[in-house]
């Protein structure tokens, strides 16, 4: 049988390996061999052209140039780079946006609506920059995240909903505290279920009538709650503390309580611990002055603006 | 016939070979069951299960299980076959090669450990940290051992060129493996440990690593494979024995040189960039020398792909092998680069690689191998039929939706409107992508469910081998 094998196949190396285990000798394939010179040939006119082999301490520049308009605006030319290449695309880009951008920073806010080109830059560049900015935390659409980031499209706003406290807020950051027990440690487990029925009673929760009066005593007495929130719960804007009279709830679980003893224990657990985690960076210094005035017309715009 | 099979068996050592196939198989099945897993946890993320099964921790397993369970595996359970049939030697060192599998299997399962509990050293497909690391040093110097031993105290004038490339793979896994893991660890009773290198030359380093271990790892060593499984299973000679040493060369010292092109348009200098994108441009050819090699090896016998789907295997491997190493060249140029480097395109690519070439070859392979190594037939040709077009299809869904995803997503990140504009954000670019992972996931379902019919096919191989064996001794007693 392996005689057989051996003398079947003519034009072999003559080498048999495990009985059968042949090679034929054929030549390399033409066509093989010339497209691999070609290719050969390729890459020694791209290292003529472009930055190739190293030399020294620096490397062959090659052939080609490109000119580009750097961050000062100067012209430059430079042997061909990626670096330079990039800076090209980004600064066409750039001088493109750069008249609507120009026109945003020297219009007042209340002028800027009223132009409906530069509305559509600021629908167009506000978009993409709310959400790979700002999306995150509030959503794509801005609806924010119950415990997490406030709702922007409705009207109630933690810090002001103008368009000059938006700019103050996406420039500088916001950070809000409140004390656990509104600072009073002194405050019993009893007294703190008062407050709880007066703070949701405020919203027009229908609730323990002698609690929410005992309730109301301690928030504008020894709980000092006024202080913040102000003798009418509707809370302030200068230091962003919560309106109590709205059923718009951010922390306190109210929401996704089923009965009155769930809300009235979702309000005490932020009382008793208070609050240090309503935290928005500064974006100052990370996104450009235009860009952030850009994105305060933009929230403004998303239905809540005031 | 019996009395043949135990004259084989006394001749060669079988007993290893044996092992790595089962647990080539093993792996293939945890290791893309694995990958069917991250691929839903993409679109659906809330499969990802915090801290210690989400995708960032399991997609090291899925890499780590197919390419060193799986693909690992099956190279050392054929070249094992390989160089004691094509020397006519016994392999040499029985101890040292047993040492290699439990040595092997050890690293596998505590690398995919490590990766749950978080512990990675963040380099791809290097991701073991320094114990680990010492250990696979420990069991490839044993494996070269076993490997150069067997080829030295060979019983045949020349070394058939499938040893060569065995060899050139054993050789640059250890160069790399020993560049990239240089390391330094925090304590020496931690795992954790620091890169020696920093910055654009660690990435380099890194690169260096992992182009070529899919150079000498994923493409020499399994070539070494199709050198041997091909012209046996077409009963053909190679078709030129010119072309397989011009091409070893050629890929050989071309390879090495094409790591860059994975880092375009960072911080690593355009004059390495050039390099990376020039070399892999004149690697083309010396890839398809194997391809061409491989596939008029058939020449003069096409009519087996009609009859052999073993044959048929080979041969679409081959084909995938060709279609990816064109592409790879195409990615590597700066141009295209731009456009499908860190997006689904280059994920696509990767698995055109692995599942058309890697893991179609190896199967072919294995049925090839696994009924002589339990001296019986195989079980079903019918289910072989079954997983190929299985797997053909699963892979052309899973390239498909990454192709058309990968070109969506450099497409959508690179459009400026009228204005200047970026046109799209991340998210909507994400959005957009979203049936498309369903559909590459299901893609990988289909390929895993061709793999469990082999996994029968090949468990009732071997259970029918081992009962013909049990069975006539009695009589003979």
């Amino acid at each position: 049988m392996s005689h057989a094998t051996e003398s079947k196949f003519q034009n072999t190396t003559g080498h048999v390996w495990d009985d059968d285990l042949q090679e034929y000798n054929n030549p390399l394939p033409a066509w093989w061999l010339w497209t691999f010179y070609a290719t050969i040939i390729f890459a020694l006119i791209y290292w003529f052209m472009y930055p190739s082999w190293p030399v020294g301490k620096g490397f062959l520049t090659g052939t080609n140039t490109i000119e580009y308009v750097n961050d000062k605006g100067e012209k430059k030319v430079s042997h061909w780079n990626t670096r330079a290449l990039l800076m090209q695309d980004m600064n066409e880009a750039a001088a493109k946006q750069k008249p609507y951008f120009d026109k945003v920073a020297a219009t007042p806010f209340d002028k800027i609506n009223a132009d409906p080109e530069l509305k559509g830059f600021i629908v167009s560049a506000g978009k993409v920059l709310f959400q790979d900015n700002c999306a995150a935390c509030h959503q794509s659409g801005g609806q924010g995240k119950f415990g997490f980031a406030p709702n922007l499209t409705d009207d109630d706003w933690l810090y002001g909903g103008s368009y000059d406290k938006i700019q103050e807020t996406i420039t500088n950051g916001r950070h809000g505290i409140m004390p656990a027990k509104g600072g009073n440690a002194s405050l019993t487990d009893a007294q703190v279920t008062a407050l709880a029925n007066y703070v949701l009673s405020l919203s027009g929760e229908q609730m323990d009538a002698a609690k929410v009066q005992q309730g109301d005593e301690l928030f504008h007495g020894a709980g000092a709650c006024f202080g913040c929130h102000g003798a009418d719960g509707k809370g302030n804007q200068a230091i962003g503390s919560a309106n109590l009279t709205d059923k718009i709830w951010l922390w306190a679980n109210v929401p996704g309580a089923k009965t009155a003893d769930e809300k009235v224990a979702a309000v005490k657990a932020v009382i008793n611990s208070g609050l240090n985690k309503g935290v928005m960076p500064a974006w100052k210094g990370r996104l450009s002055d235009e860009q952030i005035k850009l994105l305060a017309v933009y929230v403004h715009e998303l239905g809540g603006g005031k | 016939m019996a009395a043949v099979g135990t004259a084989t068996i006394e001749q060669y050592n079988y007993d290893i070979v044996r092992k790595f196939s089962i647990m080539a198989l093993f792996w293939a099945v945890i290791g893309m069951a694995m990958g069917v897993f991250i691929a839903s946890q993409l679109a659906w993320p809330f499969l990802n299960m915090d801290p210690w099964f989400t995708f960032g921790r399991l997609r090291p397993i899925h890499t780590g299980g197919v390419i060193f369970g799986f693909g690992g595996c099956a190279l050392f359970a054929t070249s094992y076959y390989v160089v004691q049939r094509t020397c006519q030697t016994r392999l040499f060192a029985d101890g040292l090669a047993s040492f290699t599998f439990w040595g092997w299997q050890l690293i596998i399962v505590l690398a995919a450990s490590s990766y749950v509990l978080g512990y990675s050293q963040g380099k791809e497909y290097a991701e073991m940290e320094w114990p680990i690391d010492l250990l696979i040093t420990v069991v490839w110097v044993a494996y070269i051992a076993v490997f150069v031993g067997t080829v030295m105290k060979r019983k045949q004038p020349h070394i058939y060129v499938a040893n060569w490339f065995y060899i050139v793979f054993l050789l640059a896994v250890a160069l790399l493996h020993l560049g990239n893991g240089l390391a330094v660890p925090v304590s020496l009773t931690t795992m954790k440990s620091y890169p020696l290198f920093s910055g654009a030359q660690d990435a380099m380093i890194q690169w260096w690593y992992g182009h070529n271990a899919v150079g000498f790892f994923l493409t020499a060593a399994f070539l070494g494979m199709m050198y041997y499984y091909v012209p046996k299973q077409a009963g053909r000679p190679i078709y030129s024995y010119r072309l397989s040493i011009v091409h070893f060369w050629a890929l050989s010292f071309m390879y090495m040189w094409a790591g860059p092109h994975h880092l375009h348009w960072t911080a690593l200098p355009d004059w390495v960039s050039t390099m990376g994108a020039t070399f892999s441009i004149m690697l083309l050819l010396p890839s398809w020398g194997g391809m061409i090699n491989g596939i008029m090896t058939l020449s003069g016998a096409w009519d087996k792909l009609r009859t052999d789907p073993i044959m048929r295997f080979m041969i679409v491997a081959l084909s995938f092998y060709g279609m990816s190493t064109f592409e790879g060249p195409m990615m590597s140029l700066k141009d295209v680069n731009a456009l499908s480097h860190y997006t689904d395109w280059t994920v696509g690519h990767v698995h055109s690689g692995a599942l058309g070439w890697v893991a179609m070859i190896s199967f072919g392979a294995l049925y090839h191998m696994i009924p002589r190594l339990w001296d019986t037939k195989l079980y079903s040709t019918k289910l072989v039929t079954v997983h190929f077009w299985l797997a053909t299809i699963g892979i052309l869904l899973y390239i498909t939706a990454m192709w058309i995803s990968g070109i969506m997503q450099g497409l959508m990140w690179r459009a400026f409107d009228d204005f200047g504009n970026l046109q799209y954000s991340f998210a909507e670019t994400v959005a957009a992508m979203h049936p498309f992972y369903v559909m590459r996931a299901l893609g990988g379902l289909v390929f895993v469910s061709g793999m469990l019919v082999m996994a029968y096919n090949c468990w009732m191989t071997i259970s029918q081998g081992k009962a013909a064996e049990a069975g006539p001794a009695p009589v003979a007693a």
